[in-house]
């Protein structure tokens, strides 16, 4: 208990936040983390583990965990469950087939108490591509509305080819983590 | 106790010379008092040698064996009675009974520690070991006799088949023998559109072709497709593929992703930045990717380097950074074969068996 105390004002001090993006594979993560960093996006191998990157964002420091989506290795994300402080759920908006897939994976890690206090960010990626449904109609898909009551969480068009809607999505997930921990500022 | 009687006589004495309280009624009062006081002290004092005296019975180290045996095997038999009790009346009877038995063996386990201070270490422990054993066999019996429905949280059961989801939940229900709020697991079907993306569906022995041009930013689906060769020329953004049995596909730079799920006995020819296989067997593919192929589920699936052939393919894969061989269609990552070895799952198609440039 007084370590996890200590841990608690040291990351207070440092204003750092931990962001755990996960989501099914092919939806662009690893993209999304490379691009809001500003790093290339050109080639990018399917994510075989996980990446960590620290960014530093207005004023805050961000720790994005972003672990690799597909199926084999799902069973591995709650691993990285534990002191999230913001979820980011990302969705291929053209991948019409797997929203059903999609929809089970993120009721199933929504029922997770570890990240139960997380506020949730859902990114619906791939916007610039022609036929992809806007993140009213993922929003739809996904019955996001049934969602329990006291979950922070916002759905944001987004596209992580052109940059599009990836800072208002980050924006609002760091104010909102930002509100609930660094109150007193 | 004799200290303390020669004390309150010193007392006595030093009190009578000097105290006022002289007078014979008073001083008989008080007398009385301490007979009194004297009896009750003796009686003390008896009731403590009486109870050294026990003590010392049981500060016997054989006869507290004794006692500890004999209250263990009346435990044991009175266990063994109540695992064997078939009859309703004593059926009925059983968890008062091993309560009883609880709390026998409590008693045991209090004589032991109360004993301990004169015990050898080698009794106290041998001794702690049977009620400890005794213990089991009571919390055994207890589970056999009286199946407790203990509280846990149950995974719920989660049908991806929403054709099922009802009998599934009749089962749960059933298995359980506990309501369940059906509408928490009922997943009403998604009001999506599904069919109006562009793309080849339901298919059997044809030839389609597709022509991109002007429209690079859309994606293409290819699914429930048989016996069928297909041709996507010309640039574009994402592709997914879906069910192909015994296909051959041909395809132009693909800018995003390419995701293949459930092919058999099929033939790819595909350039992208990205491409994923699940659930392939007996495939093979002619690839140019950018980043490492992977596939996940898969096997017998073999690999080729792209080679296809159209009218302004050179521009087209230079306008998708798809323009230089990257030698990355040999680096699959098998996610099912986390091995330094070679996974079985795929292997490297050898030259003699790749089909020549294609030209469509």
């Amino acid at each position: 208990m007084g370590l996890l105390s200590i841990i608690r004002k040291i990351k207070r001090k440092e204003k750092e936040m931990r962001i755990l993006m996960v989501g099914l594979d092919n939806s662009g993560k690893t993209t999304i983390v490379l691009r809001i960093n500003g790093e290339d996006t050109s080639v990018i191998s399917p994510t075989l583990g996980f990446n960590i990157k620290t960014i530093n964002y207005q004023k805050y420091t961000l720790n994005i965990w972003d672990v690799g989506g597909q199926r084999t290795i799902r069973s591995y994300w709650r691993n990285y469950f534990e002191q999230t402080d913001g979820l980011v759920w990302v969705v291929d908006s053209s991948d019409v087939r797997r929203l059903d897939d999609c929809k089970m994976e993120l009721h199933n890690i929504l029922k997770e108490e570890r990240l139960s206090g997380a506020s949730l960010l859902i990114l619906a990626n791939k916007q610039d591509i022609h036929g992809a449904l806007t993140a009213e109609e993922i929003a739809k898909v996904l019955n996001l509305d049934a969602m329990d009551k006291t979950r922070h969480w916002k759905i944001t068009g987004c596209s992580a080819y052109t940059g599009e809607g990836l800072l208002e999505g980050f924006d609002w997930l760091v104010q909102d983590i930002a509100a609930r921990i660094y109150v007193l500022d | 106790m004799l200290h303390y009687l020669a004390r309150v006589v010193q007392i006595q004495h030093t009190l009578s010379p000097k105290s006022p309280l002289r007078d014979a009624s008073v001083f008989g009062a008080l007398l009385k008092k301490h007979e009194s006081m004297l009896r009750r002290l003796s009686d003390l004092h008896q009731s403590r040698i009486q109870q050294s005296a026990s003590l010392k019975f049981y500060s016997d180290t054989k006869s507290f064996l004794n006692r500890f045996a004999e209250s263990r095997n009346s435990i044991e038999n009175e266990l063994d009675r109540c695992s064997r009790a078939s009859d309703p009346e004593s059926r009925d009877r059983l968890k008062s009974d091993l309560e009883k038995v609880s709390a026998a063996i409590a008693d045991l386990e209090k004589l032991v520690a109360e004993s301990s201070y004169f015990l050898p270490a080698y009794e106290v422990r041998s001794s702690l070991d049977s009620i400890s054993q005794l213990k089991e066999s009571l919390d055994v019996v207890n589970a056999k006799l009286l199946p407790r429905k203990r509280f846990a949280f149950k995974n719920k059961v989660v049908n991806r088949d929403s054709n099922n989801v009802l009998g599934s939940v009749v089962n749960a229900v059933s298995e359980s023998g506990i309501g369940v709020a059906s509408n928490e697991v009922l997943v009403e079907k998604p009001s999506f559109r599904v069919c109006d993306s562009p793309g080849f569906r339901n298919k059997e022995g044809e030839v389609l072709v597709e022509r991109f041009d002007g429209e690079v930013n859309g994606d293409f689906t290819l699914s429930d497709l048989r016996s069928c060769e297909v041709r996507l020329i010309g640039r574009f953004r994402a592709l997914f593929i879906h069910r192909l049995r015994d296909c051959k596909v041909f395809v132009g730079p693909v800018l995003g992703s390419i995701l293949i799920e459930e092919v058999e006995g099929c033939l790819f020819m595909l350039a992208s930045h990205q491409i994923r296989i699940h659930h392939a067997r007996e495939s093979d593919l002619y690839l140019r990717v950018r980043s490492r192929p992977i596939i996940e589920d898969s096997n017998g699936v073999r690999f080729a380097p792209y080679r296809l052939c159209y009218e302004g393919i050179e521009r087209d894969l230079k306008d998708s950074g798809l323009d230089e061989e990257t030698g990355n269609w040999e680096n699959v990552d098998d996610f099912r074969w986390l091995r330094a070895v070679q996974s079985p799952n795929w292997s490297v198609l050898p030259e003699e068996e790749r089909i020549p440039m294609v030209n469509v």
